[in-house]
């Protein structure tokens, strides 16, 4: 972990891979729950769509998107906001993972 | 159940005489001497007063025109021409004063220039969605969008705090009408008619004790593209008829699609339809010429506006 700019960033450097993403994935999962679930998750698995499942409406995705903007020290474009990268924890979790550059085996860099 | 492109037409005749009787009952049930009605300039407003007229008699319409600064100055020509057409009694009152007051116009400047701060009176704004979701998919986000007054546009991605403020203060001016009609409702001892249809009704579309206070909704179970059907079928006048169907409520002018639904009305309401008649997904894309990924990607657009509009739909809930 490291302060850029004055704000908390998650940094990692190569080769993090699969502890990476379940990293950024309990982060977000402690994020939604406490902001969407009133602190109940016990239903909330990694593969678990925001959408369909109704946890996280338009305006629940803007303060989700402050959040990892504010957290990870990114700036997440209108492109990217697409469920492929937004829809679940594990979803947010590569995401992330492939914005602050990190590399997962298989997985191209973020350009 | 059989779904195909022409699932949506309707026997006009018959259903306008529906109309009629509902009108007809429930005013008499509710002991109401007849309805005012908010005329808009727009096409449900229009077909809502026309039906009126036909169910319960010219002279017991009334229709109030509520302009704004930042109204499209067509929307008050074309309902008073419309109204004139109907031979309906009708009174314009500006808003414009009543929304000073209320301060709406400074707040919803004062989210504004949390985005950008040159905002002032010059300017114009809208709040958009992304555009076209069965060409690509995107989360429901909104972008603010200002004019400079020269001809200079800029766009944001809007945050929930800023986002909040700005509908905030807009939905201000639907619930500013609401008050006026029912004034006029209560003094003349008339229900307030409601001009939402059914499109808008799924979507929560409309705002809360704004354009959804009302005493009764003659158009709620018809599908924009119905609302068409019967407007031209009553004689509802051109200029109504091929306006693109807009909020008129930003100083920037937006389409409905634009600002909120996403998909022309055309393909909306069939896609609607076929979802709340839960169409499998397959005959939905056979029928529509859409793949299986555009036909999910409505549904769960649908699925979550509707959901997130729930309490639109419902009165307060309360112990029993």
């Amino acid at each position: 972990m490291v302060w850029q700019y004055g704000r908390r960033v998650f940094w990692f450097g190569h080769n993090e891979d699969r502890r990476t993403i379940m990293v950024h994935v309990e982060a977000v999962r402690e994020f939604v729950v406490e902001n969407f679930l009133f602190g109940d998750g016990v239903n909330l698995k990694d593969d678990t769509s925001f959408l369909e499942s109704g946890i996280i409406d338009s305006t629940g995705i803007l303060e989700l998107i402050t959040f990892l903007e504010e957290t990870y020290g990114i700036q997440i474009e209108d492109e990217e906001l697409v469920p492929e990268n937004m829809d679940s924890l594990q979803n947010v979790a590569r995401f992330v993972a492939r914005k602050v550059g990190v590399s997962r085996a298989g997985e191209p860099q973020d350009s | 159940m059989d779904f195909h492109k022409n699932i949506l037409q309707i026997d006009s005749k018959s259903e306008v005489q529906r109309i009629c009787l509902f009108l007809q009952k429930h005013a008499r049930a509710m002991k109401r001497d007849g309805v005012v009605i908010g005329l808009s300039g727009g096409v449900d407003s229009a077909l809502s007063a026309a039906i009126c007229v036909k169910a319960l008699g010219k002279d017991n319409v009334f229709g109030l025109i509520l302009p704004e600064k930042e109204s499209n100055p067509v929307s008050a020509d074309y309902a008073a021409k419309h109204a004139k057409e109907l031979d309906i009694e009708t009174e314009t009152v500006d808003i414009t004063p009543a929304l000073e007051a209320f301060g709406t116009y400074e707040k919803r400047d004062k989210a504004i220039q949390q985005v950008f701060p040159e905002y002032n009176h010059e300017c114009k704004s809208k709040i958009t969605l992304p555009a076209n979701l069965l060409a690509r998919d995107a989360f429901n986000f909104f972008t603010l969008k200002i004019e400079d007054g020269k001809g200079k546009v800029k766009s944001a991605r809007l945050d929930k705090q800023t986002l909040n403020g700005i509908v905030a203060a807009t939905d201000s001016k639907q619930r500013t009408r609401m008050m006026h009609l029912y004034y006029y409702a209560e003094r003349m001892n008339y229900l307030v008619c409601g001009t939402t249809n059914k499109t808008e009704t799924i979507e929560g579309f409309f705002v809360k004790y704004g354009d959804g206070g009302v005493d009764i909704e003659p158009i709620g179970h018809l599908y924009k593209t119905q609302v068409y059907q019967l407007a031209e079928y009553l004689g509802v006048i051109r200029e109504i008829i091929e306006r693109a169907p807009s909020p008129d409520t930003f100083s920037f002018p937006v389409s409905d699609e634009e600002f909120y639904f996403r998909i022309p009305y055309e393909t909306l309401d069939l896609l609607l339809y076929a979802w709340e008649h839960k169409i499998p997904v397959e005959e939905i894309c056979e029928v529509m010429d859409l793949t299986q990924e555009q036909v999910k990607r409505a549904v769960r657009d649908f699925d979550a506006k509707y959901t997130a509009t729930r309490h639109l739909r419902q009165l307060p809930p309360a112990l029993a």
